[in-house]
């Protein structure tokens, strides 16, 4: 089981790194929101899925309502977090920002 | 403690803090401030300060990030550049901090070291708390029983200064329709006539688990980290976050802004009757081991426990109330007609 804690964490870990180069390095503000929500919603879960697995080392009823408790937290984070990404893009849309183009080759 | 941790999380909250004073955009100002406030919790987590931490996050990084946002949203966005050709006080500015920087690294000499198990504090006082809280209030987290049971008294009077901030909010901002004041140029808000399915399918979800959880937090204070201000601060946030993704009737329909005073002038009530109570009944102020008198099969030390239970639900519905108005004025200029 340890060793699906730890796969799952530097997943986690992994993703979220990922995330941070997708929001530094993409090219407009889109595709940035694009990188922020996708990579920090399942980050967050692969996150906190290990702790969920690490609590049943020894089963009992304490660990089992910590268990649901993280896990509702994760419930919680795949409500928020797409919908929150989901509101400040809207909110860029409402402001006009241009969404990054790939120029034409004639023009490049 | 793991120090490495604690210097990273430090000098990140340094940098936070420049960065905050540096930038020139109040609205990242305001979000940098948020992201200070979470490090600030983050730190307070490390350091086992788990109450303050919980209010911090609730408190420092929720709800005052959304009331630095409406305000600078209502009023001006950029920091116009200041004018150079102040030197003069510029530097008699650089002397005041110099000078009483001085004057409290002196002053902190005098303190005992951090964590010194040998300081006046250490000595008699904490260990007091630590081995007699179970014993004297039947309240397992000893964090709540110094808040509102042994520190009633302080707690109270924090409670009024919360009470007396929304009052100030009221009075500078609130304009009703037919006073001459200047006039201020018209809200523009986004949301006119714009509404977003996915955003108010979700809020309308999620708000009634806030609610629930702000009640647990409340009621919970006893046994886990949480208390009445945390938990007020939640259920403020869940209206606030109804007024965003709907507007500001919605909410005011189901809180309107007499039952905002009331419920701020309850809570506090509520708090200073339980401490009258105790008077009237030959006690001390707030001392609420009488009250097992009145409340039925209790002992004096259940008693206390309730007593704590009492304040913390006063404490609550005063800092909803107060939240609430604070973000109501602020986010239509007092109208409360409509805005953010």
């Amino acid at each position: 089981m340890d060793i699906v804690v730890i796969m799952l964490t530097v997943a986690g870990v992994f993703l979220f790194f990922a995330t941070t180069v997708g929001i530094l390095r993409f090219p407009d503000f889109y595709s940035r929101m694009h990188a922020a929500g996708k990579g920090d919603t399942l980050s967050s879960l692969l996150m906190l899925l290990p702790l969920v697995l690490y609590n049943f080392h020894e089963l009992n009823l304490a660990n089992l309502l910590l268990a649901m408790k993280i896990l509702l937290i994760g419930v919680f984070i795949f409500m928020a977090s797409p919908t929150a990404t989901h509101a400040i893009v809207d909110a860029g849309f409402e402001a006009g920002a241009k969404p990054w183009v790939k120029k034409p080759e004639e023009e490049a | 403690m793991i120090w490495q941790l604690d210097i990273s999380v430090l000098s990140l909250i340094v940098l936070c803090a420049f960065a905050t004073i540096m930038v020139k955009d109040l609205l990242s100002a305001a979000i940098i401030f948020g992201a200070y406030s979470f490090l600030m919790c983050l730190l307070w987590t490390e350091m086992g300060a788990v109450d303050v931490a919980f209010t911090e996050a609730s408190v420092g990084a929720g709800v005052s990030t959304i009331l630095f946002i409406a305000a600078a949203y209502q009023t001006t966005r950029i920091v116009k550049p200041r004018k150079s050709g102040r030197i003069l006080a510029k530097i008699l500015g650089l002397a005041a901090a110099i000078v009483m920087g001085l004057v409290l690294l002196a002053a902190e000499t005098n303190f005992p070291g951090f964590a010194d198990p040998g300081s006046p504090a250490s000595r008699h006082l904490s260990p007091y708390y630590i081995t007699h809280t179970l014993s004297d209030t039947a309240v397992p987290n000893m964090v709540t029983s110094v808040l509102a049971d042994y520190r009633g008294f302080d707690t109270m009077f924090e409670t009024a200064v919360i009470f007396a901030a929304g009052l100030a909010v009221i009075a500078i901002l609130r304009r009703f329709k037919h006073t001459g004041r200047c006039e201020l140029p018209e809200t523009y808000s986004i949301s006119a006539g714009y509404q977003d399915t996915i955003i108010r399918f979700i809020s309308r979800q999620l708000v009634p688990f806030m609610q629930l959880f702000a009640l647990y937090v409340v009621a919970h204070g006893h046994h886990s980290p949480g208390g009445g201000f945390q938990g007020g601060v939640i259920l403020g946030a869940s209206f606030i976050l109804l007024a965003i993704s709907y507007d500001l009737k919605l909410v005011m329909n189901r809180l309107n802004e007499k039952w905002n005073i009331l419920l701020g002038n309850i809570g506090v009530l509520i708090y200073a009757s339980i401490g009258f109570i105790c008077l009237l009944m030959g006690a001390n102020f707030l001392d609420y081991s009488v009250l097992s008198k009145i409340l039925p099969a209790t002992d004096p030390v259940m008693a206390r426990s309730h007593g704590m239970l009492g304040i913390e639900i006063g404490v609550a519905i005063a800092v909803m109330a107060i939240v609430v108005t604070i973000y109501l004025n602020l986010a239509s200029h007092g109208k409360l007609d409509k805005g953010l």
